[in-house]
């Protein structure tokens, strides 16, 4: 018997129950009460009624460094960390997007060298706005970057890499990061999980 | 009879034995049960345990009902302050006792329910440590200063509330009450706050925003102000004026059906209406706050969003319509029945609104209840050329569904006008101006929704969801602003033709109070699911992954069959609160009547009228032997 219809059984015994109050009982309490099971074992019998779809997980990805021997391995590796450990998405669209809070990243490997977008990673605040649209000393306004290779998000050298050749082939250019480049592990390859890591090496550095 | 400080030592014992109770329970729980359970680790021996398991019943399923029976009751301690609060101004401004005794009374269930939630509370922090320490963890380091504020306004709200309680009779009149209905409104903006806070934790999980490095301060407070906050905290701020003014219509149902006397009826059919009527005045901004929440969540993730109303779950709205439209029907059904019962000799001449009114939300709440993708067999299927029906499909989309909720809330605001307008015969000189005013207003307002939602076919959903929907919302906010004054100032000068006669209305009235705070709290369950279930596999969406082995989000009948057992057992809790609370009353009520006390003069419960306890005051000196 599926579980299905084990959960329909006792939708139908609670409906029962309720209506086999409402007709012997004159004790107004335990009557609502009967009144209440109705009520709760039809909505039961709804739900049960409509398509069972349940959410299941997607398996987890695991990245194994040493499998990596072409640039554009390093971009699909780089794309998942985009989406995920990265959080890069949380606050970057790629195109056009009306939710996104911080600048577009479409064709961002075309405008900006890969010099520039390491060090935009982890030293956001080396280049400050100036707002000098008043009197006296410029505004400064400091970016809304994190730090990505500090915590929270903490990305290695290589998933920074891997990043940065994901947004050179995504904006059409050749990816002019190679393998050759990744720090090679010094013991057992570090597993980078969709995005947990980042959060436990965090309360535990804490 | 006991006097004051009896009763206050009573209390005062009363809460320092639940106090003990929980600590008890806690340290028991903490000391014996959790080490012994069986654990799933999934991680190395030496490193630290994410996941702990409960055998047989489940770690996901016990955090899921104590989780929801927390909320459940917080949204009654919530909610029940801003129903006794509003019942307490207008019983001073009124000068109309009843609504002072019954803020009073419902002021009195909060000591006791306040006990109970914050140990629910208690259980289900030491549950999330036990079975989720990773997670836990992760959400203490960022969140930890507010920790410290939560505590804080714990502390402040419950010396503010026993203030509010114990001073009731203290301060009862002149500069004291003034300095009360003050208390009233500290007890509610602490809860508010109290509310709001923990509200930051669990968006943060739906919604996650980059912390930067700061100071631990400067991280909670990033973390804090994520984009679901605000609309999360709106939306359950209405909700829990909703569950308040519905749980004590309930009360008010049960105790009229089982009321003896025709002051009893008198007392609870009154009571009934004033919890309907808050109800009621809270439900109908819920979908615009309820419509904003949603826009959030497609903004911040689009992802997130489809999950949600396109995705596994979009069946759960379906159930929502289902609920939402019958708690429509129950709200709207109460009002017509006082419309014919209360006020008599008005039954024919309401007859034909009433059933118009009922027919435009019969078609409203079918239209709503219209899924998007049909459950079909293979060869309807093709017959239908795919899961959409040829007719049907066009009742499934977004732009028809806010349509007919817009118009459900104006119907169910016409219902209320025209129970407030009921027994009343306009004197004033520009009444015909008016009311032709007020007819236009409907009527245009009506039809624009109608024109907005047929139009939002043809446009892009952008411009539908940002211009044609907002538009939808603002037209019936319009409505509501421009005719309740209107029809305010037109009573003020109208004659009354037909008093109010109350406990007369029928025993089905009862259960409709009861069938709408059932509808009430589904809902809080559903949709608690629902906001759960949106992260899918994460702990927080996007950041931490849950690699439990509960990452998956069940289906909706299985989830439905826990969502009705909470139910339960949350009306069995409250009954229990409020048999607990009222025991007192009763016993005093029977005592009174045998003693020398006046009879009638002490309601078993709030609702007693001065007039009503005049006249039973007139009737027991005519009794009395001479």
């Amino acid at each position: 018997m599926s579980e299905v219809v084990k959960l329909q059984l006792i939708g139908l015994c609670v409906i029962g129950l309720g209506t086999v109050i409402l007709l012997f009982i004159k004790g107004q309490f335990l009557r609502v009460i009967g009144f209440v099971a109705i009520v709760l074992g039809l909505f039961s019998l709804v739900a049960l009624a409509v398509p069972q779809m349940a959410s299941l997980p997607p398996a987890e990805e695991s990245i194994n460094i040493a499998d990596i021997k072409t640039p554009t391995d390093m971009a699909t590796i780089g794309q998942k960390i985009f989406f995920s450990k990265g959080q890069c998405a949380l606050c970057h669209s790629i195109g056009p997007s009306e939710s996104a809070r911080c600048p577009d990243l479409k064709g961002i490997g075309a405008k900006l060298s890969r010099e520039f977008i390491f060090e935009s990673l982890t030293e956001p605040q080396a280049y400050l706005y100036l707002d000098y649209r008043h009197e006296g000393v410029p505004k400064e306004y400091p970016a809304r970057m994190p730090y990505i290779n500090k915590n929270p998000i903490g990305l290695s050298r290589n998933e920074i890499l891997s990043v940065i050749a994901f947004l050179q082939q995504m904006s059409g250019e050749p990816i002019s990061v190679s393998p050759g480049e990744l720090d090679l592990p010094r013991a057992t390859p570090a597993p980078v999980k969709a995005a947990d890591t980042g959060a436990l090496a965090m309360a535990q550095a804490r | 009879m006991m006097n004051q400080g009896q009763i206050v030592t009573n209390h005062g014992r009363q809460i320092a034995g639940r106090v003990a109770l929980l600590a008890g329970c806690a340290a028991l729980l903490a000391w014996v049960g959790l080490p012994d359970m069986a654990l799933a680790q999934e991680a190395a021996p030496q490193a630290p345990t994410a996941y702990r398991d409960l055998p047989y019943v489940g770690s996901r399923n016990l955090v899921w009902i104590i989780a929801q029976l927390h909320l459940l009751l917080a949204g009654f301690v919530l909610g029940v302050p801003i129903f006794a609060w509003l019942c307490e101004i207008v019983g001073w401004k009124s000068g109309d006792k009843r609504y002072d005794k019954l803020a009073k009374e419902f002021t009195k269930l909060l000591t006791s329910s306040y006990a109970t939630t914050a140990l629910f509370g208690g259980i289900l922090l030491f549950l999330l440590i036990g079975f989720y320490p990773k997670l836990m963890a992760y959400l203490t380091d960022i969140f930890f200063p507010s920790f410290l504020v939560y505590c804080c306004l714990f502390l402040v709200e419950t010396a503010t509330l026993y203030l509010y309680w114990y001073g009731w009779d203290a301060m009862a009149e002149g500069n004291g009450k003034k300095f009360h209905i003050f208390l009233g409104l500290l007890l509610n903006v602490f809860a508010f706050f109290i509310m709001i806070v923990p509200n930051s934790w669990a968006t943060f999980q739906a919604s996650p925003v980059v912390l930067a490095e700061g100071s631990d301060f400067a991280r909670a407070w990033a973390a804090t102000w994520n984009p679901t906050w605000w609309p999360v905290n709106i939306h359950r701020l209405i909700a829990n004026v909703v569950l308040g003014g519905y749980i004590c219509g309930a009360y008010a149902g049960i105790r009229y059906l089982s009321a003896k006397s025709q002051e009893e009826r008198y007392h609870y059919d009154w009571m009934g209406y004033v919890g309907n009527f808050i109800g009621v005045f809270g439900l109908l901004p819920l979908p615009f706050a309820g419509y904003w929440l949603m826009r959030e969540i497609y903004q911040y993730n689009q992802q997130m969003g489809i999950t949600l109303m396109g995705g596994f779950l979009s069946w759960l709205f379906i159930l929502q319509a289902m609920l939402i439209g019958v708690l429509f029907l129950g709200s709207n059904y109460y009002f017509w029945l006082g419309i014919t019962h209360r006020i008599p000799g008005s039954e024919g001449q309401y007859r034909k609104p009433i059933m118009a009114m009922l027919i435009i939300l019969l078609l409203c709440l079918a239209v709503w209840m219209t899924p998007h993708s049909l459950v079909a067999s293979l060869e309807e299927a093709q017959k239908m050329g795919g899961t959409h029906h040829p007719l049907l499909g066009v009742f499934g989309v977004m732009s028809a569904k806010m349509t007919v909720s817009n118009l459900m809330v104006l119907v169910t605001f016409m219902s209320f006008i025209m129970y407030w307008r009921a027994g009343k015969e306009d004197s004033a000189g520009w009444a015909k101006a008016a009311k032709a005013l007020m007819g236009g207003v409907l009527g245009l307002a009506g039809l624009a929704v109608i024109v907005l939602g047929v139009w939002g076919y043809f446009v892009p959903a952008i411009i539908r969801i940002n211009y044609f929907s907002t538009s939808q919302v603002g037209i019936v906010i319009f409505v509501m602003l421009t005719i309740t004054p209107l029809t305010a100032l037109l009573l003020k000068s109208a004659k009354t033709t037909t008093e109010m006669v109350w406990g007369k209305m029928p025993p089905r009235a009862g259960y409709a109070l009861v069938l709408n705070a059932v509808m009430v709290i589904l809902l809080m369950t559903l949709m608690g699911y629902a906001r759960s279930s949106s992260r899918v596999h994460w702990h927080v969406y996007g950041v931490m992954r849950d690699s439990s082995q509960y990452a998956f989000s069940p289906a909706l009948g299985y989830a439905a069959a826990l969502m009705a057992l909470n139910t339960f057992l949350f009306c069995m809790l409250v009954a229990f609160i409020f048999w607990v609370a009222t025991m007192g009353d009763k016993a005093k009520a029977a005592a009174s009547s045998k003693g020398s006390v006046e009879p009638g003069a002490i309601p078993a419960m709030a609702g007693g009228s001065p007039a009503l306890d005049g006249r039973e005051a007139e009737a027991s000196k005519e009794q009395r032997p001479v």
